[in-house]
């Protein structure tokens, strides 16, 4: 990255920058700038006598270059853990593929090239094939070549990697055009502080170790590496993802507090696991976790759940071959089993829409989401359905299943899932095998099941709200098609009220109801849940101490009343609008990070900017 | 030789950490082992060709293993591929 000086701002100028939010955190501190050069390497051919110096200076490059990812590997491993490590492992067996070796020795002995030409022109080439690539998933992906070849060409200037300055005591703020994952891990944390960049996102593999390494930053500034001069003060807000480049006296003073505030936060955050989901009024709100995998059971309590809203099942099934009767019963069993005597809703097979297994095969629907899908596909495959049931009901040992049935419709559908489940334990009655009670539910995702709820309650023991499929069926909105996504409006009226609908039906029968698509945890949507009288909210695991928090920090007769005003507004912007008024600040103050760093917040966010 | 489908259900598709993980399980073997993916071949035991080929979430892949011990390989790859690289699923 090329800085020129006529860019740069005037001494001391203050200037703020927004980006996005990559890392939440503040820090305060001096500007270090660190460029990634452009490298420009020049052709050269090289006389035959030169060839085996040229072979060996590339293995020797490859050794040093090997040596030093084994390196990060290890510091990798003892800061975040085995997983994160992966990368480099990865990085690792690209040094080693013979495909690269063969690839630039070739060039070295046929083509007559110098090393360093020839792993430039080698390297970058994939890059290039990477970066052509339509998928931008692809395309972004092509950092971890870019990763590598910058390490070797730092490997052949002998220059090494170390960009931080040994003698630099205080903690600095990096500033830089683009981050490699390699750099970010080697940083020493005492003395990086934050970073900001010109390019990346939120999703960006720099920006997720930032979060786990819990490095506050910014990127996606687009022009900051041009601008800051080295030396120059800092301040990294992560969480509303902006930074301000010589901050006057009140900045600094509210960044402080900011700060102060902040690390509080965190302590308490972690804190809240012991503590009970209980209004300040003492409503005590279920807080349910969804795991896809069985090798998320751990997380379930761990984040404080006291239990399983939703496992997806159908995840067993995305392979070749269906799991066997066998396979079905370890797997259920292991997370009923570990996480008895909470309860664990296990859903069953719900394929079809978006999700395909490749056994049974689904042909290519012109609507597929209002298809041949989930309980239709088993009420037609009774020997799978049967099978999923069995293994079900055999894994139930303590008696903590929570059978719930997907996109129920009509009154025969659950009537026919009914005799399935009961001539199953019937049958394994029959053979002796003793079964513990099992409570059942259906999933309220279509229209027609609210229209039923009053008569669907009277059959089942429970009630989940599948939010986001109920959202598209009654505004009739595919959310994958661009051009009416933001029409997909969870606070919709007509949502609310289908809602409430559904409380109302189940309330009046005694049972309870639980909303597990990703309305629960978004923290406004919560909060109006929870005045709607849903009983339970399941989410991804580490939303649950967030929400928790939320919950603790309201009133329940408040949110209740919120509620019922809401239900009287006419459109969407209405009661957006009423709940940001209400709610907004709340949550700001609670330092809810996952509400910050989403869309919404720019609008909230325009006053504590002008403040500046 | 054998020959089996299996379906990428990670949230990112076959990237750099999952086209290693398919390396270290091939690596070690001594039978030939291609990877196809829509229409292309590759040698399963490089990173860099499993890499090229961008395979996309969602996406069936077909391994060919021919050797010695190809029923234990296929048998690794698929569970490998059934808990989705250690990943989230899409």
């Amino acid at each position: 990255m090329k800085t020129s000086t006529k860019n740069r701002i005037k001494a001391k100028e203050r200037i703020v920058l927004v980006g996005v939010p990559a890392s939440p955190g503040y820090a305060m501190g001096l500007c270090h700038t660190v460029s990634t050069r452009e490298v420009s390497i020049t052709e050269e051919n090289i006389p035959e006598e030169r060839v085996a110096t040229e072979e060996q200076y590339f293995l020797k490059i490859l050794n040093t270059t090997t040596k030093e990812i084994n390196q990060i590997k290890q510091v990798t491993v003892e800061k975040l853990g085995t997983e994160e490590a992966r990368i480099f492992e990865a990085h690792l067996m690209i040094l080693k593929d013979p495909t690269l070796v063969n690839g630039v020795l070739s060039l070295i002995q046929k083509e007559k090239k110098s090393a360093q030409w020839a792993v430039h022109f080698y390297v970058s080439s994939l890059i290039k094939q990477f970066e052509s690539h339509t998928s931008a998933l692809m395309k972004e992906r092509s950092i971890d070549l870019k990763d590598l070849y910058h390490r070797l060409m730092d490997a052949f200037d002998d220059t090494g990697t170390v960009i931080i300055d040994e003698s630099i005591k205080e903690g600095v703020i990096l500033v830089a055009h683009e981050l490699n994952p390699s750099t970010l891990i080697s940083l020493n944390k005492d003395q990086v502080l934050a970073f900001a960049t010109d390019s990346g996102g939120r999703t960006s593999h720099v920006s997720i170790l930032a979060r786990s390494m819990e490095l506050p930053a910014v990127s996606g500034l687009k022009n900051v590496s041009a601008l800051v001069r080295l030396g120059d003060n800092l301040i990294v807000d992560g969480t509303g993802g902006m930074i301000i480049i010589n901050p006057n006296e009140a900045d600094i003073k509210k960044y402080q507090e900011k700060l102060e505030v902040f690390k509080r936060q965190q302590r308490e955050l972690f804190t809240m696991r012991q503590l009970e989901p209980i209004t300040r009024d003492g409503k005590y709100v279920t807080l349910h976790a969804n795991i896809e995998l069985v090798s998320e059971t751990d997380k379930v309590l761990d984040y404080g759940a006291t239990g399983v809203g939703l496992y997806r099942s159908e995840f067993l099934f995305f392979r070749k071959g269906l799991p066997s009767f066998e396979e079905q019963v370890e797997a259920y069993s292991y997370i009923l089993d570990n996480l008895a005597p909470h309860a664990v809703t296990i859903r069953t097979l719900d394929v079809g829409g978006d999700k395909l297994i490749s056994e049974i095969s689904l042909s290519n629907e012109a609507n597929p989401f209002m298809g041949w899908r989930s309980i239709r596909v088993c009420l037609d495959h009774l020997e799978l359905f049967r099978t999923q049931l069995k293994a079900l009901l055999v894994a139930n040992k303590k008696g903590n299943l929570r059978l719930l049935l997907p996109m129920i419709s009509s009154m025969e559908e659950l009537l026919s899932s009914k005799e399935q489940v009961k001539n199953v334990i019937h049958e394994l009655e029959q053979e002796g095998f003793d079964c513990p009670k099992v409570e059942l539910g259906v999933m309220i995702e279509v229209p027609a099941a609210v229209i039923l709820a009053d008569k669907l309650a009277k059959e089942v023991d429970f009630f989940s709200i599948g939010s986001n499929d109920l959202i598209q069926f009654t505004l009739a909105v595919d959310r994958t098609n661009e051009k009416i996504s933001s029409m997909f409006q969870p606070h919709h009226p007509a949502v609310l009220n289908m809602i409430h609908k559904t409380v109302t039906a189940a309330h009046r029968e005694g049972i309870p109801v639980s909303v597990c698509g990703e309305m629960a945890s978004d923290p406004l949507s919560s909060l109006l849940l929870v005045g709607l009288g849903v009983d339970e909210l399941s989410m991804t695991p580490w939303s649950i101490m967030e929400c928790k928090k939320i919950i603790r920090s309201i009133n329940f007769e408040e949110v209740r009343e919120i509620a019922r005003n809401v239900l009287k507004m006419n459109d969407t912007d209405t009661i957006n609008a009423y709940l940001k008024k209400k709610y907004a600040q709340t949550i700001i103050d609670l330092g809810i990070f996952s509400y910050i760093s989403n869309s919404d917040f720019c609008e909230i966010s325009d006053s504590p900017l002008q403040q500046l | 030789m054998i020959s089996k489908k299996l379906i990428v259900t990670n949230k990112f598709g076959v990237h750099a950490r999952p086209a290693g993980m398919i390396v270290d399980i091939t690596g070690k073997s001594k039978s030939e082992i291609t990877i196809i993916f829509d229409g292309q071949k590759a040698n399963a035991k490089s990173i860099l060709n499993v890499m090229m080929l961008a395979i996309p979430p969602g996406s069936e892949v077909q391994f060919d293993i021919k050797g010695e011990d190809e029923n234990e390989i296929m048998e690794q790859l698929e569970k490998l591929f059934n808990e989705n690289f250690h990943e989230e699923s899409y």
